[in-house]
Order: structure tokens, then C-alpha cells, then sequence
């Protein structure tokens, strides 16, 4: 039942949907093929199908498709390619961060909302960004050790 | 929660309208985070709330004043002199949750373990509800006396901001919330206020909630702490008349005796934090 129209930008493109209602943004995503965002949990908790609304991390399972209305989402579809990874994603590449790699799209998100929106990346701040991202094979050390190089390499940089 | 139909109205009155006319086929729908947990089988059109220019904080004669649909990440970033709201903010849910999730939809509809009102009980916090006779401001205990929703049902009225008062000099404001992790329901939650004299309590606010049915004042704790010095003594008396202030009550695993023990001790640390605020913090 596809009763409803949902306009937004999508990953800095224009678009129009069909939608229902009841329908979550999660699912609207990955039935137009975007499915670099997660289902996980459903219920907001794990974070796997964390995108960008007008710039802040959200759960696109808890989120009606109609409340994008005229906003600007975001998916892992923008932050990089296979052949040219983000900074973020060939850092943990490099540090063999990704074990099964469910959780990996919606940890990138939340990360670029991060550093996006902050300049300074102390580990509260850092923390508090990254606290709706749950990584079942426990994978936090390597992944927090290659978020924080990025993180470093910013604040180095943003000094000079 | 299924939802049939979703319309946007393009101002206050408008939703006000469209809510009044759906009755009980209507949901009035801020960040809408709950609203897939709430398991009713009747379908229901959802009115948007959020694009009613309701996102904001403003300080407004000794008081702060925040839209009903201003995300509880915005209070959490929010800093101003005197301003205790933050420190809760940042203890609830997600940083996912808390960039969509509402303060006026954590009160509007009370869940069991909710924080904020049991944080705006200790604060004296008014709600303004814009209803047919215009704009009436509801006290804290009165707005939280039971299930704030059942005011709301088809009535048309609208929750359209908070305000809390910004904390004289020599008051202080303290919350805890204890949870098994960071992003856990809470299992108990306690908010004070202290207005200190000297070193004395001149009057004490003190509300619980998550351990209990409803979140609530603890006016025996209140009328114990009075006309006490701000210290440990106090602090342990009025623990340990916290637990016959209320029906403490077990869940997921907690029994109903460690419950109140817990209660106890987030008390205390509440009431320390209290006190070291309305002494240190400018």
C-alpha cells in the first residue's frame, strides 16, 4: 500500500518517493537499493542503520520515511567508494577494525556527524557521538584506535 | 503503533484542529522514537508537530522556556548560568535518540521510566498547554498527577513548551540515574533541589521515579531534609526515610528490597550534588 509521497535530498540528490505512511525510512532506503544502511535491531538500539538527517546522526528504524519530508539525509552510500575509501574507512582498513563489519556503515555516520559538527574530539565528546553504536563482535579498541587517528590528525591540522 | 495517514499542518491552531477532529484516531507526533513501541492495533493518523517553530530555548524573566519539540540532544548542549538541565539530558538513551526524541513527547506521554519528570518535579517546572482559552501554565505537580496523556486525548490542547526556573544563587540541583548501561531504561532516578541559608536547608524538592509505578514528589524526605544542615547526617536521615516514602518496587531482576536500598544511595548522591552546585557553582 503505497499511498504517500516523501520528498528529500538524498546524498545531495533531489528525490521524490512513493512511500506508506506506517513505512520507516530504513526500510524506504534499502527497498530503492541503499543498503549499505543496516537493519539490526529495529528497535534503536544497535545503531547498524544510523544516517545523517540535516546533519545529525539519527536511527533510520525508529523514523517514519514521512518526517524526512524536505530534509537533506545521508547514507554510507556518500561517505566513499570501494576504490577511494574515506579517511575514516581506509583507517580501519588499515588497522583491521572490521571483523564482521554489520555495525561498520552506521559506526562511519556516526563518526562523520562528529566530525562534522565538532572541532575538538576530547573523549567525552567522542563518546557521547559514538554511545548509539553497538559492535557485536566487540570490536571498540580497534575501532576506537582508528577513529582517533583520524580525530588527531584533524586537530594536528586544524592547529597550524 | 500503525500509522495510516501523516499530515503536516502548517501552524499551532491547525494541529490543534486536525488532533480535536481525529479524536482517538489521531497521534500527535514529535520525534516520534516511542511511538514504535506503543502497541495499540488501531491504526492512527499522525500530525506533525515538529515544523510549528517549537524547537527552541529562551530565557524569559528568571526562567528558562523551551519548545515542547526541542530534541533533548539541544538541552544537553545547552549551557547557561545556573542552567542543571544538561546533566540528565546526557544520561538518556542515545545520541541518536537524543537528536530526534522530544522533551515535550518524554512528557506528554509519561513512561514508567522516564527521567525528565522526575527531574521538572524537583525543579517546579510549569508546562504550558495551549488549549481554547489560550496559553495555561500547569505546576509540575499538578501536569504529572497522573498520566499526562489523558489530558491531551482529544481534547485538542497541545503541550508547547517547559519552562524551568533558573536557579537562584544558593540553590543547587542534583539528578541521578542509576543504569545497568549507558543506554539502558533506568532503574531509578532521583532529582533534588536544595535552596541552602548558609549552611542550612531552607527547603529541599525531591522526586523519584523508574523504581516506582509513576514518577513522584517525596514530600516526607522534603519536610526531613528542612531546617537541617546540608551534610551527610541529613543526607543518610533522609535515605533512610526514603525507603517507607514510597512503593519501591522490583523489576528485571531487581528485587523490590534492593530497589529501595538503590534508591536510597541515588539519593544521597543526588543530595551531595545538590549541595556542592548551590555552594560552587557559579
Amino acid at each position: 500500500m503505497m499511498e504517500a509521497t516523501v520528498r528529500f535530498t538524498l546524498n545531495g540528490e533531489k528525490r521524490e518517493f512513493r512511500t506508506d505512511p506506517d513505512e520507516k525510512l530504513l526500510d524506504l532506503l534499502r527497498r530503492e537499493g541503499y543498503r549499505g544502511t543496516k537493519f539490526g535491531c529495529g528497535q534503536g538500539t544497535c545503531g547498524a542503520c544510523t544516517v545523517l538527517l540535516d546533519g545529525r546522526a539519527v536511527y533510520a528504524c525508529l523514523l517514519y520515511s514521512m518526517q524526512a519530508e524536505g530534509r537533506e539525509v545521508r547514507t554510507i552510500e556518500s561517505a566513499g567508494t570501494f576504490e577511494k575509501p574515506s579517511e575514516f574507512q581506509q583507517e580501519l582498513i588499515d588497522g583491521g577494525a572490521v571483523q564482521c563489519g554489520y555495525c561498520i556503515p552506521g559506526m562511519i555516520m556516526s563518526a562523520t556527524a562528529l566530525m562534522e559538527s565538532e572541532t575538538h574530539y576530547d573523549d567525552e565528546t567522542v563518546k557521547e557521538y559514538m554511545d548509539g553504536n553497538l559492535c557485536r563482535c566487540t570490536g571498540y579498541e580497534k575501532i576506537w584506535a582508528a577513529l582517533r587517528r583520524v580525530l588527531d590528525r584533524r586537530e594536528a591540522a586544524a592547529k597550524k | 503503533m500503525k500509522v495510516c495517514d501523516f499530515i503536516r499542518p502548517a501552524s499551532l491552531a491547525e494541529a490543534r484542529e486536525a488532533l480535536k477532529n481525529l479524536g482517538s484516531h489521531g497521534m500527535a507526533l514529535a520525534g516520534g522514537t516511542a511511538l514504535h513501541f506503543l502497541l495499540d492495533e488501531a491504526p492512527v493518523t499522525a500530525v506533525d508537530l515538529t515544523r510549528l517553530g517549537m524547537s527552541y530555548i529562551r530565557e524569559e524573566d528568571g526562567w528558562y522556556r523551551i519548545g515542547a519539540t526541542t530534541p533533548i540532544a539541544d538541552i544537553q548542549r545547552h549551557r547557561a548560568p545556573r542552567w542543571a538541565l544538561h546533566e540528565i539530558c546526557r544520561r538518556m538513551a542515545t545520541h541518536q535518540i537524543r537528536n530526534v526524541s522530544t522533551i515535550g513527547g518524554n512528557i506528554a506521554r509519561v513512561f514508567p521510566w522516564a527521567d525528565l519528570p522526575v527531574v521538572l518535579l524537583a525543579m517546579g517546572a510549569e508546562m504550558a498547554v495551549e488549549g481554547d482559552a489560550g496559553e495555561e501554565l500547569v505546576g509540575a505537580d499538578a501536569f504529572f498527577a497522573e498520566q499526562p496523556a489523558k489530558r491531551f486525548e482529544g481534547s485538542g490542547s497541545l503541550l508547547t513548551a517547559v519552562k524551568v526556573p533558573a536557579l537562584a544563587a544558593h540553590h543547587g540541583f542534583g539528578s541521578v540515574k542509576v543504569v545497568r548501561t549507558s543506554a539502558a531504561f533506568s532503574m531509578a532516578t532521583l532529582a533534588v533541589k536544595l535552596e541552602l541559608d548558609g549552611d542550612g536547608i531552607a527547603s529541599a524538592r525531591v522526586a523519584a521515579g523508574a523504581a516506582l509505578p509513576f514518577p513522584r514528589r517525596l514530600p516526607e524526605v522534603e519536610a526531613a531534609l528542612a531546617g537541617k544542615e546540608a551534610g551527610e547526617a541529613a543526607f543518610a536521615e533522609a535515605a533512610k526515610v526514603a525507603e517507607g516514602a514510597a512503593p519501591w518496587r522490583g523489576k528485571e531482576g531487581m528485587s523490590a528490597e534492593y530497589s529501595k536500598h538503590l534508591a536510597g544511595v541515588a539519593l544521597r548522591d543526588a543530595l551531595e550534588r545538590a549541595a556542592r552546585f548551590a555552594r560552587e557553582r557559579e
